[in-house]
């Protein structure tokens, strides 16, 4: 293998190789659906209210307000700003704090002026008052006259849609574009039988598939980091996500390269793509869904990689505890690895062509 | 204007545009997809604060919880049926009062209050429950905080008759089905000028005029059909059906005009498919801030999609008359005859 011979196949293929609507899908879906998900799952579906706050003196109640996590705390510099944001409903309800009310406070009364949203829901006009209320008491110093215990029932733990479809977004991400690149770049090739042009030139078939599986895997990557960073989920060892990310990336480029090196048409990639997407997002399903047992996922290829990603980015954990699926996942490159080299091997540019 | 021409042209693009499987699935697929969206949404609005209550001995300011407007308690004559309801994922959350509780705040003591809640659901409502219980507690052994506020609802006070998801999501899903339209007949342009085909209709009897008006006549017809269709199932007609269907009728051709457009500046169907979905993406961004109110900043108008969005939910989700969306409609025509002057004008100069 010449590397001079690999860069310059890469170069060709990055920039005149076909920028079609599989390098547009692979781009903009992932960073799409990751800004949708976000978007979506993250702020429609929560029940928690939202207090606009516009203090005029330095209250100490807006940082008490923050810490809880029965609601979302927004700050704003004027009243203006407040009220707009109250009218538009990015809000439920915005509170003018008059710059004497710590001091008022002292003498037991509570002084604000609040705007409430028309369309805010009845439970969140029930749940401010009293979280605001809970907070004013935590300034006064009032001692508490109850006991609470707090016991949660059941044994599903609460992962917000947003964390359960974070390993769809990732797959998406990663996959799409490491698999459809290479693969539909090689098809092109066969189509337009620019592969025969190759093979009267010194690059081997082992160096097209490399430069073809090179390109796919960096995108896969930089889709992988992208989507993750607006996900917010890097987590606490962001080395080893990049490490997990970067074997999810060779393994997707690798299948691309299988499917490139049999399939003949655009057509039946697609429809591979529809059915193998099956097999590909089925430990995202296992994800989304905790009623399936875990172990259903252990057996698609990309749990190894969907597994370490959430213990990394979800639940913060480190290395040691992704070691073994990391392992897996190593184990499972370079089986396809082979897979490739092997093919390589006992094809030509000949065995490549459209035609035969 | 040839009708006879116009309507071969428009049986041949039909054609053609069944025959390409890929926009054809978009449409169909697509249709099925938006109206499957909207029904699996759900069809009401959880106002209020669900909360099981077991209170053997029920203190008065727990007892007038029973009559917020925000809260929807059920009581349960046992603590042990509390948990197996919170279990059974019938109530998220529930507070089980001690039997003695009346009588440890007389002693000065502190009861033991229990919060349950169901192990999958948010944490914000255990936390909102236990600031409940802590404000209830405080009120009845006497701590009341004199609140001295003055309160303005800003906008229509819906309390009670919230708008569901759904038909948050009506106006978005509406013009995405419209501005699909804009990729499939930019790429039906696209396809005639690649193929040469354009060139070969001119020698036959058929103007150029005729040639612009089969094609925005069958990508009127495409766009106007399928967002009828969706709202007409999704009870987008229920107020002012003709308002609706003007404004659908106008953000059809706005579509149509970015579609020659978009056909004018690309010279492939993969060009189409590349700035195509871009261009969707952008005009779909005012559709969002009908679903999540406040997203979107005061920038959203500067998209022409944002005055059909906007126009959509007024009516369908607040009652709007037409005096009401006049200006929406007003900038809409404005931006349509400018984007449809614009691409016919660079498509019959670049390929005609």
């Amino acid at each position: 293998m010449n590397l001079k011979r690999v860069w310059t196949l890469i170069k060709n293929d990055t920039f005149h190789g076909p920028k079609d609507a599989v390098l547009v899908m692979s781009l903009v879906m992932p960073v799409l659906l990751a800004l949708f998900v976000n978007l979506a799952f993250g702020n429609i579906f929560t029940d928690r209210g939202k207090l606009g706050v516009y203090d005029e003196g330095n209250s100490g109640l807006p940082a008490i307000l923050v810490s809880s996590a029965s609601i979302k705390v927004k700050t704003y510099n004027d009243e203006v700003s407040l009220k707009n944001a109250t009218t538009s409903g990015a809000i439920d309800m915005g509170i003018i704090l008059p710059d004497d009310f710590d001091t008022v406070l002292t003498t037991g009364t509570v002084r604000l002026r609040a705007y409430i949203w028309g369309e805010s829901l009845a439970k969140n006009r029930a749940v401010i008052p009293v979280v605001l209320a809970d907070a004013v008491r935590e300034m006064t110093g009032a001692t508490l006259p109850v006991n609470i215990d707090t016991v949660a029932l059941g044994d599903v733990s609460n992962l917000p849609w947003s964390s359960r479809l974070l390993p769809l977004t990732v797959l998406m991400a990663i996959f799409f574009g490491g698999m459809m690149i290479p693969a539909s770049s090689l098809i092109h090739e066969k189509q337009k039988h620019t592969l025969e042009a190759l093979n009267i030139t010194p690059a081997s078939i082992s160096e097209i598939f490399i430069a073809k599986g090179v390109i796919g895997a960096i995108l896969a990557l930089i889709m992988g980091v992208i989507t993750l960073t607006l996900s917010g989920g890097f987590g606490g060892s962001p080395l080893a996500l990049l490490i997990v990310l970067a074997l999810g990336a060779v393994m997707a480029a690798e299948i691309g390269l299988l499917l490139g090196a049999y399939i003949r048409d655009m057509n039946t990639l697609y429809a591979t793509w529809k059915f193998g997407g099956l097999l590909l997002f089925g430990p995202a399903i296992v994800y989304m869904f905790p009623q399936i047992p875990a172990w259903v996922g252990y057996l698609f290829p990309t749990y190894y990689v969907v597994k370490p990603v959430m213990d990394l980015s979800v639940s913060g954990y480190g290395f040691n505890a992704i070691l073994t699926n990391a392992l897996i996942l190593a184990g499972i490159v370079i089986v396809f690895g082979l897979l490739v080299i092997a093919i390589t091997r006992r094809m030509s540019t000949q065995a490549l062509r459209l035609s035969a | 204007m040839n009708a006879r021409v116009i309507k071969a042209l428009l049986k041949k693009d039909l054609s053609l545009f069944m025959s390409n499987r890929f926009y054809m699935l978009m449409t169909v697929v697509g249709l099925i997809f938006y109206i499957g969206i909207y029904f699996l949404l759900p069809s009401n609005v959880d106002e209020k604060l669900n909360l099981a209550m077991y209170a053997p001995e029920m203190p008065r300011a727990f007892g007038q919880l029973t009559n917020h407007e925000g809260a929807e308690i059920q009581l349960f004559s046992t603590e042990e049926s509390l948990r197996q309801a919170i279990l059974d994922n019938d109530f998220q959350a529930g507070v089980a009062l001690p039997s003695d509780i009346l009588d440890v705040w007389a002693a000065g003591g502190k009861p033991m209050v229990t919060v349950y809640y169901n192990s999958a659901a948010p944490v914000e409502i255990s936390a909102a429950i236990v600031a409940l219980v802590k404000e209830l507690s405080y009120t009845q052994t006497g701590q009341v905080l004199n609140f001295d506020t003055t309160e303005e609802i800003l906008g229509t006070d819906m309390l009670g008759q919230q708008i569901t998801l759904r038909d948050r999501m009506r106006p978005l899903l509406a013009v995405f089905i419209l501005v699909m339209e804009t990729l499939t007949l930019a790429s039906l342009i696209a396809t005639e000028i690649e193929q040469g085909t354009v060139r070969a209709l001119l020698t036959t009897p058929l103007r150029v005029s005729d040639l612009f008006l089969a094609k925005g006549i069958l990508g009127i017809g495409l766009a106007l059909g399928q967002s009828v269709f969706f709202m007409a199932l999704v009870g987008g007609f229920n107020h002012e059906p003709l308002l609706m269907f003007v404004t659908l009728l106008i953000g059809s051709f706005m579509v149509v005009g970015i579609g020659f457009l978009l056909a004018s500046f690309t010279r492939d169907v993969i060009a189409v498919t590349g700035w195509g979905v871009l261009i969707l993406v952008l005009l779909a961004v005012p559709g969002f801030g009908n679903v999540i109110p406040g997203l979107l900043s005061d920038w959203a108008k500067v998209i022409p999609s944002y005055y059909l969005t906007d126009s959509v939910s007024r009516i369908a989700n607040y009652g709007a008359g037409w005096r009401d969306v006049m200006v929406n409609l007003g900038v809409l025509i404005g931006f349509t005859v400018i984007v449809f002057w614009g691409g016919m004008s660079i498509l019959r100069r670049r390929y005609l």
